[in-house]
This record gives C-alpha cells, structure tokens and sequence, in this order.
C-alpha cells in the first residue's frame, strides 16, 4: 500500500502462546493511537470466538485468546486482512466518542508543582493554566492503575521531562503533565509527574453500575474552577447533568 | 452462619479467586490465585465451584479458630500446620468443630499455600471476583480481628487427600520469544535462553525476580518505546539488567522492554519458586506451549477424580505423627511439568 505519511506498516508480533500484538508503532503519535482506536472497533466486529480480551495503548492493540478455542493462524490471517482493508492512520477519530468537560482547579496547595512547571515553560502561571485548559485533548490509553488516563497531546511548549525522583503520593484526580502528557488517576499513585492541578471527577467507581467512565478516543477539556466549587462538587449531579 | 476467625495472620495475606477478566483496558491486572492449579486442588478437596474464593498465603500463614463447623481443605506450597496443637498434612481436606485452633506456620515447599472452606469465602465481589488487589485498592484485605464467612457448613467429599503434583518441584521453565525479543541482540537471546537462572527473594504478587549466570540482561534499543501492554508471564528487563517474571498483580502496562514470555502452564510453577531455587528456561514453538496449555487444563478438569479419602480424619486422631497423611511421593502421572 502506498502512503502519503510516515507512519507504518503495521506489525503482527507474537506475544505469548495467548496473545497477538498488533503494533502500528513503536512511539505515541495521535494518528498511531487513532489507528489502534480504530482498528480495535473494527476488529471487536468480527466478534471472532475464543478472544479473551483486548487492550489498545498508545502504539498498539493487544489480543488476548485462547488458544484451545481460538486457532493462532486463524487470528493472525483475520488481523491481516483486516488491516489490508484501509490506511488505518488516515482515519478520523471514533464518531461516539463522548466528549467530557472536567472541572479543575489549577495552582494552589490542588496544584503544587505549577511554578516549577511554568519555570521549565518559560510562562507565567496563568499562562499554563490558558495554555492547558480549554483545549481538547484526546483518551489515548488506560493503565498503570484502575482507569488512570493518558490524555494527548499538549504543544511542544510542554514538551519537559517527568521527575527523576518519585512523589510517594498524588490524590485521585491530580492533574499531573510531562512529555506533552497529561495523566488523570482514579487512585493515590506514587509519580514522576508534576501535578498542576486536581478534578473532583472520578473516572473509577469499583461499585458504581458503570465502573470506569473514560474510554480510549474519548475528547477530554479542563476548565478552570474555584476551590469552593470543586469542595461543593457531587459526582452524582455531574453525570446527571452531563450528556456526554 | 460458620467461618474462620482471624487471631494473626501475615501482612501479605489475600483473599484470592480465578482473578478478573476484561478489565486489562481499564488499568486492572487480572489478579487472581498466584498458583491456579492449587486453587484448583482446593477447590477439588471441597467439591467447592470454579469461582470460590480461598485465603491466599505468602511464605507464612496465620492463626485462625473455627466459628461454628466448619470443613477447610489446604493445598499449593506446604507449610507447616498445626490443628490445635497437633501437626497436620497438607492437600487435604477434613471438618473443625467450633473452637478449634488451626495454625498455618512457614512455607517448607515453595511459596504460596491456600486455606479453602467449603463454599469458598463470603468476601466483597469488586469487578466481577473476590481477588484483593492492594495496589489497585479494592478487594478484602483479611486482619486479625474478622471473621471470614465460609459459603457451606458441609462437604460432601469428607477427609480427601490429593497427591503432591510434580510442578512444584519444577527447574525447567517454557517461554516463548515476544513482541520486543528483536530490541535484544541475538547473542544477548542466545545467552538468555542457555543461562540457568537463581530464583530471588524479591518477589511479591506483581512479580519475581530471578538472576541468570550470564550476568545482565539488556537492550540497547529499547529504551525509548512507549508503553504498551503487558502480559501475564512477560520477562521485564527493568533499568538495573535483572529479569523480572511479571505475574497476576503486574501493571497493565509499562515500557520497559520485556525479552520474553513465560508460557501459560508454566505460570504456576514460576509462582512457587522459592529463592534460591536454581532453574533454567527453554524456548519452545507455540504447538508445544499450546499442548502443554491443554494439558495443564485436562489436568485441573481431572482433579476431582484424584481425590482420594484420608486414612483417618486428622480431628479424630490422637498422635497424627505416627500416620503418613498426605503421600509425599510422586505416582508419575500427576501433572508433569516437563
């Protein structure tokens, strides 16, 4: 297939006697996330007997099966055809994808680090709260703890380092940026990134009917708040207001 | 309702289950029992479901009286157990009354071992199973002080005993090459695939670390990838060059890059690799990791037909040593791990 882009081709690789990876690249781009976000929906269609589980990332899609129910070579000539199909990395994002609007409160004891991240900037701090909120940024994965989102991508401006030494401890909700990253966790977590502000929203609710909120592809806008709206904030009156 | 009250118990203790699955997506590992075929014994002993719950055991138990009648099966690494006072044998099941004191010591072979009651226990179900995840923050997480229900007062199977399978004993592990084998050299894999390796002691549920003779293990170009999944089984290469076997409370995902993976069946054996057991891994085709998997599974569908009637109920008996309650010896056809 000829291209008009950098990215690609595709690669199967093994992983495991249960698992295939489908990796369309080895960094983060959001056009190699949109094409795993893409990929998987295409793929769960096939609705093939025997997949386990799947898990997109950044850069690839991770298929888990079982091998007694589910042929290898079966799977892996499904996944060749599939991705014969279309240049995955031209594609749009998701069209259901839902878009949410997450109070946050930027700066103050919620948001600690911002002046050295202003610092590495070179901005004021107000300039990082304008810079951060009110732009669209894209669900690119879900891991490292239950539902903790990767949110991409931020201008190159934010393109600084994480930490070389560990915070043992930033609360659920820590708005938390590096590498033109932002990270949202569901729970404490020990981190490398900075933390320039905190959202009452909790994407993670083990009991809750829905347990975990955000999904990969899902557009995500932080917009500024005061400590007392986020102190009289209810996450029950959020997701009844909010229609994503 | 009958149950276990905990006296003292290790900090490492879980409650412990198949584990969950679909929610790798999310952030959430699968959990579940470290060894799955000692859950399976257990739950052969009790005649209990495929999704009950056991007391899951790290190198050290606990102190635990009965609350009400109550029949227990023990199975996974041996540790030693006293049944108020007197020393018990392990892979068996048999009934306490109310009051009885079992206390389950150190582990004498491997290291995770498994404390069943029939009907499993009644502990919070999170996301479809009863697994406590610690570093995920949901689960039950059993301290002195509670009691922990049990599902059933009664087992059909009565005092039953299993044979010690031959996995446990295991120093030849099965891996296949994986999706970042290509960032190592093929002398760094060649190496890799001939050393013998030395189990650690660190270890938790996340994973172990094990040291191979050749030294460091690294990867020049596999520093700069971005994170992606990580599978049960995956060999990490963290930033100090020891190999990490990545196990049910792994992370989701991570970008340390990782030279191999494990084989499903031969996951239990590598949870129950006690430092400093000496061991060596083989590379082998997918037909043989698939034929071993689909053995592992005929294995556990057979256990039930294994289980055979103690000589005489431990409760009943007065100087235990004098008897062989659980059969040490290998028949030869328990599940092989070679």
């Amino acid at each position: 297939m000829t291209t008009a882009h950098k990215f690609g081709p595709p690669v199967l690789r093994v992983a495991g006697d249960m698992g295939l990876l489908v990796e369309f690249g080895t960094a983060y781009d959001p056009a190699i996330n949109t094409a795993v976000i893409e990929f998987e929906l295409a793929f769960q269609r096939l609705a093939l007997d025997g997949v386990i589980e799947t898990v997109p990332t950044f850069r690839s899609l991770l298929i888990s099966f079982d091998p007694l129910t589910l042929d290898y070579e079966r799977l892996y000539d499904a996944c060749t055809t599939l991705l014969a199909h279309t240049d995955w990395y031209t594609l749009p994002p998701p069209e259901n994808r839902r878009r949410w609007v997450l109070p946050t409160v930027y700066g103050g004891a919620r948001g600690g680090d911002i002046a050295e991240v202003a610092d590495l900037m070179g901005v004021r701090e107000d300039q990082v709260i304008d810079s951060h909120s009110g732009l669209p940024l894209t669900v690119a994965m879900l891991g490292f703890s239950p539902g903790l989102a990767y949110l991409g991508q931020l201008p190159e401006l934010w393109d600084f380092p994480r930490r070389t030494t560990i915070n043992p401890g930033v609360p659920a909700g820590a708005v938390l940026v590096a590498v033109r990253q932002t990270v949202l966790p569901c729970v404490e977590i020990p981190t490398g990134w900075r933390q320039i502000g905190q959202t009452p929203f909790r994407a993670f609710n083990a009991l809750a009917a829905q347990p975990f909120l955000l999904a990969p592809g899902d557009e995500v806008v932080f917009e500024p708040v005061s400590d007392a709206y986020f102190d009289a904030f209810s996450m029950d009156d959020y997701l009844r207001r909010a229609s994503p | 309702m009958s149950g276990f009250e905990i006296l003292s118990i290790a900090p490492n203790a879980t409650i412990q289950d198949r584990g969950r699955s679909g929610y790798l997506r999310f952030g959430v590992t699968g959990g579940g029992a470290m060894d799955v075929y000692a859950l399976a014994e257990g739950q052969a002993l009790l005649g209990n479901g495929p999704d009950d719950a056991a007391l899951e055991f790290a190198a050290y138990g606990g102190r635990f009286c009965a609350r009400g009648r109550l029949w227990v099966a023990l199975s996974g690494g041996d540790m030693r157990t006293t049944l108020n006072g007197t020393p018990v044998g392990w892979r068996c099941a048999f009934q306490l009354e109310d009051g009885d004191i079992l206390d389950v010591g150190a582990a004498t072979q491997g290291v995770y071992g498994y404390l069943h009651v029939a009907g499993g226990f009644q502990t919070q179900v999170v996301l479809g199973a009863r697994a406590t995840h610690p570093g995920a923050g949901f689960g039950h997480v059993p301290e002195a002080g509670q009691v922990l229900e049990a599902g059933r007062e009664t087992s059909e199977q009565g005092a039953v005993t299993l044979p010690t399978p031959r996995y446990l004993l295991g120093r030849e592990i099965r891996m296949m090459w994986g999706p970042q084998s290509h960032y190592f050299s093929d002398e760094m894999r060649a190496d890799f695939a001939g050393s013998t390796f030395t189990a650690t002691s660190t270890r938790d549920r996340m994973g172990v670390r094990v040291l191979p003779d050749m030294g460091d293990v690294y990867s020049d170009a596999g520093l700069s990838i971005a994170s992606d999944a990580i599978n049960l089984g995956d060999i990490q290469i963290p930033g100090d060059h020891i190999p990490a076997i990545l196990l049910a409370d792994r992370g989701s995902s991570g970008g340390y890059p990782r030279i191999a993976t494990v084989i499903g069946a031969d996951l239990p054996a590598v949870a129950q690799m006690a430092a400093p057991r000496r061991f060596t891994m083989a590379v082998v085709s997918r037909a043989e990791a698939v034929q071993a998997w689909a053995k592992l599974q005929s294995e556990l569908a057979a256990l039930p037909k294994k289980v055979t009637p103690l000589v005489r109920d431990p409760r009943e008996m007065r100087d235990l040593l004098a008897y062989n309650l659980v059969d040490g010896m290998l028949r030869g056809d328990e599940y092989d791990n070679g």
